[in-house]
């Protein structure tokens, strides 16, 4: 059986880095209840659970929606937001560590419409995420905040990309994780300016911190223009864990594990304030310590 | 308000597409089959395990698929190129013995003027075979050998069945099988141990015959603690049909040594450049790349350095410019095996008139290679609205120890750096040349004197401020 494409940068390159597609795990391949279907391209569609989870901002209005997935395995977002509006969307993905799990998010935004993407993943084996943005209205905005964490033999593939579509738009795009044992990461985000997106602003950085040898981090930061009046910037960084910060902590007496806490405590905080509800912050927060510290290095 | 735009012209290309009438005593059939590969052989004299070598690539040639990234290749027909093209003149042994018309090509390009000037060999490669070949005696004293490649073969038989596509296997892909099978003219350079030769070496290649690839072979080997800066220039006349070039360099530094390899190409606006270079750098080498690309209708350029010694080192400048018509995909490859490597990415790119730029690159960490760094900074400039320009690198770490840094940015010049400039009495024209100037800089600075002049010649970037 050939498995599906679950989503694919929109440039391709060599494929001997393995970063140009991720595949859906076989256990979410299900079998779409109509046959006929099959040839139904897209993701979504093609299985039982189409029927995407819908979000609607009126104009000049702002929601907040916040998903905790602690067993859905397949999700799907589908949000628009209309002129003016704002939307929050909050998505922390908690399964278990034996399930995989394949999310995906798109929103649409209006003119002068904003969206807040925070997103936490740390939970399941196996995660796929794709998050797409389409900025189609002038002076839409996008705010994309999230961290991950890998351990053990996880396995995280993220692409996110954000499409400038309007003029005037504005895309910030943070992205901080930490990998320790043999996990294995893969992180895509593409800034899209197309033509006609004039004076359109893009950002994009990803920190990774390495906790050890024997983890794999896969890092694609694309951008694509066919505007000449934009502003386009990404940066990555990743390496181990400041020595000098790390020595500090432990010349005050934590030990290795606990300094390793405090200083992914610090990486994650900025994109967990975003979190309204102080509860599940700290179960988030409780749950990445303990995951450090039954690391197996 | 609409915004003020930097015009910059098109590069002037009259002098490079200059076409000489086609003078060929000998043509291979369009297309490529055995019976080609075998009379390739024939003409060239090649040793039995050369041949074996042809025929093996032609079958992986035959069996590796197009890549299914990149720029479109669609318009290259392998049926219509003819690919092994020897000119009028056998091997010239001085400049007089040159052809006229050849030396007037070269006269234009300027090349005799720097080889009498500063420059301690030309290996002038005129359509696919070298021409015009020479070294100072100096060089040949102090025990390197420089000579095309041909010549390599049949008197330096063990050193190039030693290294000849080790490096870069026909396996590898498609155009490399192909370079295996059909290869013709380049390149060899030999540096002994300990010896450092002081002033470059250069290489200039052109292509005359219509629908005539070019897969010249360069292999460079530079022993313990030598060093070398060998420079290759490639221009090629205007065609209506087709043109490929697919050549191959290799470049081994071994122990402590240095090697600067520094290219400018400006193919005519016909040309398919599927060309791959790497290096292999041993325990505290260093491998320099300065690139600068800028004809061609497609370029897939990505040099790649494997370091695979205790420190060894990368650093790499490119620049290209994409004009009107032309799909330059460039950008470099680093593959750090050992602990301590490190590499230094730079590259420049300027897209207008409707022409497409990629960057892309690859910086990958394996596992032990502890202490690991590289730094890829990479800019784009886009002149106007038509044009495009994407950015796609990759970095794939396999280690904790590392610091791995990349930063991109995409833009047009901006109106705050105009405004700053003209506050401080700088005209409007002059502060937008200023900022292009300053944009490629980086190249032009770690080029020789006379191909940063031959650069600035090449780009002939018209600055006119105004309306775009």
């Amino acid at each position: 059986m050939t498995q599906d494409i679950f989503s694919e940068i929109p440039l391709r390159t060599w494929r001997w880095l393995g970063v140009n597609e991720a595949l859906l795990p076989e256990e979410l391949q299900q079998v779409p209840n109509d046959l006929s279907n099959k040839n139904t391209q897209s993701f979504p569609e093609k299985l039982p659970w189409e029927m995407p989870e819908q979000i609607s901002v009126p104009a000049g209005e702002t929601v907040e929606k916040i998903f905790v997935f602690r067993s859905e395995q397949v999700t799907n977002i589908r949000a628009e937001v209309a002129r003016g509006g704002t939307l929050n969307l909050i998505c922390i993905q908690l399964l278990p560590t034996d399930k995989a799990y394949a999310g995906k998010v798109l929103v649409t935004a209006g003119e002068k419409a904003k969206i807040n993407y925070t997103a936490v993943e740390v939970g399941a084996v196996h995660t796929l995420t794709n998050l797409q943005i389409e900025l189609d209205g002038n002076g839409s905005a996008a705010d994309v905040a999230a961290v991950y964490f890998g351990d053990a033999d996880r396995r995280l593939d993220l692409n996110y990309v954000i499409t400038h579509k309007g003029t005037d738009t504005d895309a910030d795009m943070q992205v901080r994780g930490v990998l320790q044992d043999a996990s294995d990461k893969i992180f895509r985000g593409t800034l899209d300016f197309r033509q006609g997106s004039r004076g359109s602003v893009g950002r994009e950085k990803e920190e990774v911190i390495l906790l050890n040898e024997g983890i794999r981090n896969r890092s694609v930061p694309l951008m694509l223009a066919q505007e000449d009046a934009v502003n386009g910037q990404h940066a990555v960084s990743a390496g181990h864990m400041d020595r000098d910060k790390l020595f500090y902590l432990m010349s005050r007496g934590l030990d290795e594990k606990e300094a390793r806490k405090l200083a992914v405590g610090a990486l994650f905080a900025t994109v967990l304030e975003r979190v309204p509800d102080a509860d599940l912050r700290e179960e988030i927060s409780r749950e990445v310590e303990e995951r450090i510290e039954h690391g197996q290095r | 308000m609409e915004q003020k735009k930097t015009f910059v012209e098109d590069i002037e290309r009259t002098l490079y597409d200059i076409r000489n009438e086609d003078r060929s005593v000998y043509k291979t059939e369009r297309g490529l089959t055995e019976e080609i590969i075998r009379d390739i052989s024939r003409q060239k004299k090649d040793p039995e395990w050369m041949l074996d070598f042809r025929l093996k690539s032609l079958e992986k040639y035959y069996q590796i698929p197009l890549p299914d990234w990149g720029p479109d290749i669609s318009g290259l027909n392998m049926d219509d190129i003819v690919t092994y093209v020897r000119p009028g003149g056998k091997m010239a042994g001085n400049w007089q013995e040159v052809p006229e018309e050849i030396k007037a090509t070269f006269d234009r390009l300027g090349i005799p003027e720097a080889e009498r000037t500063s420059l301690s060999g030309v290996g002038a490669q005129y359509d696919s075979e070298v021409v015009y070949h020479r070294v100072q005696k100096e060089l040949s004293d102090q025990g390197v050998i420089y000579t095309d490649f041909e010549t390599a073969v049949h008197e330096y038989e063990d050193i190039v069945k030693e290294y000849f596509m080790k490096l870069v296997p026909p396996k590898d892909h498609k155009f490399a099988a192909l370079h295996g099978a059909v290869w013709s003219g380049g390149s060899f350079v030999y540096v002994p141990e300990g010896v450092h030769v002081d002033i470059p070496l250069q290489s200039y290649f052109r292509l005359n015959a219509a629908g005539a690839g070019q897969f010249e072979h360069t292999l460079i080997i530079c022993e313990k603690n030598s060093s070398l800066h060998f420079i290759e220039g490639c221009s090629a006349p205007r065609y209506n049909v087709t043109n490929l070039h697919a050549g191959c360099v290799e470049l081994y530094v071994k122990e402590g040594a240095r090697l600067r390899y520094s290219t400018i190409e400006n193919w005519s606006r016909n040309m398919m450049n599927l060309n791959t270079k790497r290096a292999l750098v041993e325990k505290d080498g260093l491998i320099e790349w300065v690139s600068g690309s800028f004809g061609s209708r497609v370029s897939c350029l990505y040099p790649s350095s494997i370091l695979h010694g205790e420190n060894a080192r990368c650093e790499f400048t490119g620049v290209t410019f994409a004009s009107r018509g032309q799909d330059l995909d460039t950008g470099a490859t680093v593959v750090m095996l050992a602990p301590g490597t490190s590499a230094n990415i730079n590259t420049r790119t300027i897209s207008k008139s409707g022409g497409a730029a990629t960057y892309r690159s690859a910086v990958k960490v394996a596992p032990g290679a502890r202490g690991a760094k590289c730094l890829v900074n990479c800019e784009s400039l886009l002149l106007d609205e038509k044009s495009r320009s994407d950015t796609l690198p990759v970095m794939d770490i396999e280690t904790d120890e590392v610091e791995i840094g990349h930063e991109a940015k995409i833009g047009r010049i901006s109106d705050e750096a105009i405004f700053y400039l003209t506050s401080r009495g700088i005209g409007e024209e002059e502060a937008q040349a200023m900022i292009v100037r300053g944009f490629v800089e980086p190249v032009a600075k770690a080029l020789p004197l006379e191909y940063a002049v031959e650069m600035n010649n090449l780009i002939n970037m018209e600055l006119v401020g105004g309306m775009g």
